[in-house]
């Protein structure tokens, strides 16, 4: 059995820049900042005050029938809408031969929001004597709480909505592996087209954990910045004043294809993906391994998946969420990956101007390494000012740069040490 | 490049049956139902009050190495019960690790993987509403007062004990499995997702060994709350909880939730002989599939189980004649069951009704995400022992499924088992299991 080759054919994304591809990347190589005061709900005295949120969106304007949606939560409607983007982009609704069995979806998509007001005032409600009657709980819940609402909180549902939508047949997966959940997705989705399980793929990722109990979660972990009188610019990868990361949300999804099915039909192939590397760190679940080996890992097994050395990289998208530790981690990572070529390949985070989508945050980042390699540019990490000695690479500051682009490097880390690396180069 | 082949060395299985895959088997093998009543909480206002629940005073620590015994209480129950299962799997096995300890590992960390199938885990009601009851002004929860205080009486850890992929982090930090780690949360195709991605990552050689099921537990008022709302459950037995879940029986009338996990070690076939492990059984095909029809949660669907059965018959090289037994989904809801019992007709023809099969909801009850890797445990053992378990409840068919099942237990001399599984949402899977043959 020999190997397929696999390329990315379309691709779609709604996040806090940008509702399509072309707008979210002249906003990004114009250092725009997709951040503001939380408006999803009234967060003016939590620690941080504000978030980067998808702003204006109409899911209407890309599915103008969307009736059989009308339950889909937030996260769920973010990735409808990238994926008709990317459906369309590919040519795939015209094209016949294409077998709904061998049409696979891969997600790594979030929990769906919780329907934060009926389960808070039922907490509130069936409380008696400092714990929860759930006998009281479950008279009022039952005519609270809405099925939809319920069932769309679970994470497969976004996968669902998605193959109702596109009549997918074939192999459905979601992962949800934190931060690096649609980073895996991905490399999952490409090693099932390289073996032949599937033709194309509709993978990426969506998430939306901007309501009260993530920003609360995140908030207890101190894990987000609480620059509120600096909100713009308050994401600062590799920065020396950066204090945390800056919860966004989105969804991102690509048309992963056969590379000899996407000649075979004339498609526009964008990129290919050439390495995936996973690992997991086991050192805690609160934090890195402070070595870099869990990142490394999976940035060398990518390397070593796509037969390439460090040298053939020309670029590299950092997870780079602007916490104190994964910045430090991550370069001390690309260090021992690449040794002295570390100092000269250019990293950058894109963090800096839309947050952090978490489960999404992988594939939107992928998205970007196309756009590097199709324009010949890298966007910047902005808010980048006071340097720190720890985080002493090319970080690409403050302002898109000219440079070849052949080939880049996407790492993803998630909470827990979930490491997850893709390699993509540009089609020949 | 040639496939590696990877076979079944160890299982863990904690269920409603008990702690261990032995226990279970007992448990069905005996025609024993392990449902009952659930009193984890008062469920006495819901309309199900049945549950397939542990064990009473079921705890992680006694799995947990002494130095590791601290996260415990950073561990949401279906944490705990996955990292029980991990341990039982990883002895069973006869692999030294981190968490075993006594000597080497047995596999070096980079190439031990992990991949834990989870659901959408549910916030510990009692911890969450003690907090939020700190933030309330004239009975109403009120998120000023929640911002500026009212949150900080949730420990700092508290996302991460609900985090689904914490099910994984924990058991590769325990046994320091530092290879890939992925979690599926597919529902009820989760497990079968899992070990069928396993084996791919052994396969194409990024592992030797990997750690792969599921574990869940829904057994508390939000979990019954929303399978209430969907309609699956038995609503007309809590006087006779042992009888509630009856798989494709004429008197079905919905499932029960049980909690569990099941997770096996998948090793490359050549690493298991090389260490001379016991070997229950091949991993000789998988295939998925799903429905776009799923999306209507209302209406039973099969998430595409025909196609996913026949895609794993294909991957195994086998057709519809080979298949020896069949382990079942067996939900007990009745229209699906009728829709998987179309599903085995559909792809196995005459055989359907042929090969013998069972279900073990009857027994334990639905366990969403730890399903399949139960199911798989269960195939594995019925091949190793030549035997297959009753289908605990079942007494005469329901319309329209027309399988082999059986209340009693028998011989199966079988060479292929197969076992497929699908949920709410529409994804389904199935693993084609083989007899180990030297």
């Amino acid at each position: 059995m020999t190997n397929r080759r696999v390329v990315i054919t379309g691709m779609g994304t709604v996040n806090p820049l940008g509702h399509d591809v072309e707008s979210t990347w002249s906003a990004l190589l114009a250092g725009r900042s997709g951040l503001s005061r939380t408006e999803l709900f009234d967060a003016s005295t939590f620690p941080s005050t504000f978030s980067a949120q998808v702003k204006g969106f109409d899911l209407a304007k890309w599915l103008p029938r969307a009736d059989r949606h009308r339950c889909a939560g937030r996260q769920c409607r973010f990735a409808l809408a990238a994926a008709v983007q990317a459906w369309r982009e590919a040519h795939l609704a015209g094209f016949a031969d294409l077998d709904p069995a061998r049409l696979g979806i891969y997600l790594g998509s979030g929990e769906g929001s919780l329907d934060f007001e009926n389960f808070t005032s039922l907490l509130v409600d069936a409380w008696r004597g400092g714990k929860l009657d759930t006998t009281v709980w479950a008279e009022l819940a039952f005519k609270r709480m809405d099925l939809y609402r319920e069932v769309e909180q679970e994470s497969n549902m976004v996968v669902a909505h998605l193959a109702a939508e596109f009549g997918v047949r074939g192999p459905a997966f979601n992962v949800l592996t934190a931060c690096a959940a649609s980073t895996q997705a991905i490399g999952e989705a490409a090693m099932q087209v390289r073996r032949g399980d599937v033709d194309v793929v509709l993978s990426g990722g969506a998430h939306s954990m901007i309501h009260p109990y993530g920003v609360t979660g995140f908030n207890r972990l101190t894990a987000l910045s609480t620059r509120n009188d600096e909100i713009p610019t308050a994401s600062r990868p590799f920065d020396m004043t950066r204090d945390g990361f800056v919860l966004g949300e989105g969804a991102s999804i690509l048309i992963l294809e056969d590379y000899e099915l996407a000649r075979r039909r004339g498609a526009d192939i964008l990129a290919e993906i050439v390495g995936y590397g996973a690992s997991a760190d086991a050192f805690r679940i609160t934090d890195q391994d402070p070595d870099g080996a869990g990142a490394a890992g999976a940035m060398r097994a990518a390397l070593a998946d796509a037969d390439m050395k460090p040298s053939e990289i020309d670029y590299i998208s950092a997870h780079g969420t602007a916490t104190k530790q994964n910045d430090q981690v991550e370069t001390r990572a690309v260090k021992s990956v690449f040794g002295e070529r570390a100092y000269k390949v250019p990293v950058s985070s894109v963090k800096s101007m839309i947050g952090h989508l978490i489960a999404a945050a992988g594939a939107t980042e992928l998205i970007t390494c196309v756009l590097a390699i199709r324009d010949q540019v890298l966007p910047p990490t902005m808010n980048l000012r006071v340097p720190d000695g720890d985080c002493d690479l090319d970080y690409v500051p403050n302002a898109a740069r000219k440079a070849t682009v052949d080939a880049c490097m996407s790492n993803s880390f998630g909470f827990g040490g979930q490491n997850n690396t893709l390699i993509i180069r540009r089609y020949r | 490049m040639a496939e590696r082949r990877v076979v079944i060395t160890g299982l863990g299985v904690v269920s409603p049956a008990g702690v261990g895959a032995e226990a279970l088997w007992q448990a069905l093998m005996a025609g024993r139902s392990c449902t009952r009543t659930i009193s984890l909480f008062d469920a006495g206002k819901f309309p199900c009050r049945v549950g397939g629940q542990l064990e009473e005073g079921f705890s992680a620590r006694k799995y947990v190495p002494r130095d590791y015994r601290k996260a415990v209480k950073v561990m949401a129950r279906d944490i705990e019960i996955a990292v029980a299962a991990a341990d039982l799997a990883v002895r069973d096995a006869g692999l030294v690790t981190a968490g075993t300890g006594d000597g080497e590992p047995t596999v070096p960390p980079g190439r031990l993987g992990c991949n834990i199938g989870a659901g959408l885990i549910c916030s510990d009601l009692d911890e969450l509403g003690s907090a939020v009851n700190s933030a309330v002004t004239d009975g109403h929860f009120d998120i000023h007062k929640w911002g500026s205080s009212g949150m900080n009486n949730l420990t700092p850890l508290w996302l991460l004990k609900y985090l689904p992929n914490m099910l994984a982090c924990h058991v590769t930090i325990i046994h320091q499995a530092k290879g890939p780690s992925n979690t599926i949360t597919c529902g009820d195709a989760s497990g079968h997702l899992t070990v069928g991605e396993a084996a791919r990552l052994i396969a194409r050689g990024d592992a030797d060994v990997v750690i792969a099921g599921g574990a869940e537990s829904k057994l508390n008022p939000m979990g019954l709350l929303r399978q209430s709302l969907l309609k699956r459950l038995c609503t007309s037995r809590n006087d006779s909880p042992a009888r509630a879940c009856r798989p494709f029986d004429s008197s079905a009338d919905g499932t029960v939730i049980g909690e569990g996990a099941g997770l096996l070690i998948l090793e490359a076939l050549e690493h298991a002989r090389a260490r001379g492990a016991k070997i229950y059984a091949d991993i000789a095909g998988f295939g998925a599939a799903c429905n776009p029809a799923g999306i209507d949660v209302l209406a039973p669907n099969n998430g595409g189980l025909d196609l996913a059965v026949s895609k794993a018959l294909a991957d195994a090289g086998i057709s519809a004649k080979d298949v020896g037994a069949i382990i079942t989904h067996g939900t007990a809801v009745p229209g699906e069951d009728r829709c998987e019992a179309a599903a085995w007709q559909t792809v196995l023809g005459d055989a359907a009704a042929k090969a013998p099969a069972a279900a073990i909801t009857g027994a334990i009850g639905s366990l969403f995400a730890a399903a399949g890797g139960v199911e798989l445990a269960v195939a594995a053992m019925a091949l190793h022992t030549a035997a297959l378990p009753p289908t605990v409840n079942f007494q005469e068919p329901a319309d329209g499924c027309d399988l082999n099942l059986s209340a009693q237990a028998r011989p199966v001399r079988a060479r292929y088992v197969v076992s497929g599984a699908f949920g709410t949402g529409g994804q389904s899977a199935a693993c084609v299991l083989k007899r180990n043959e030297p």
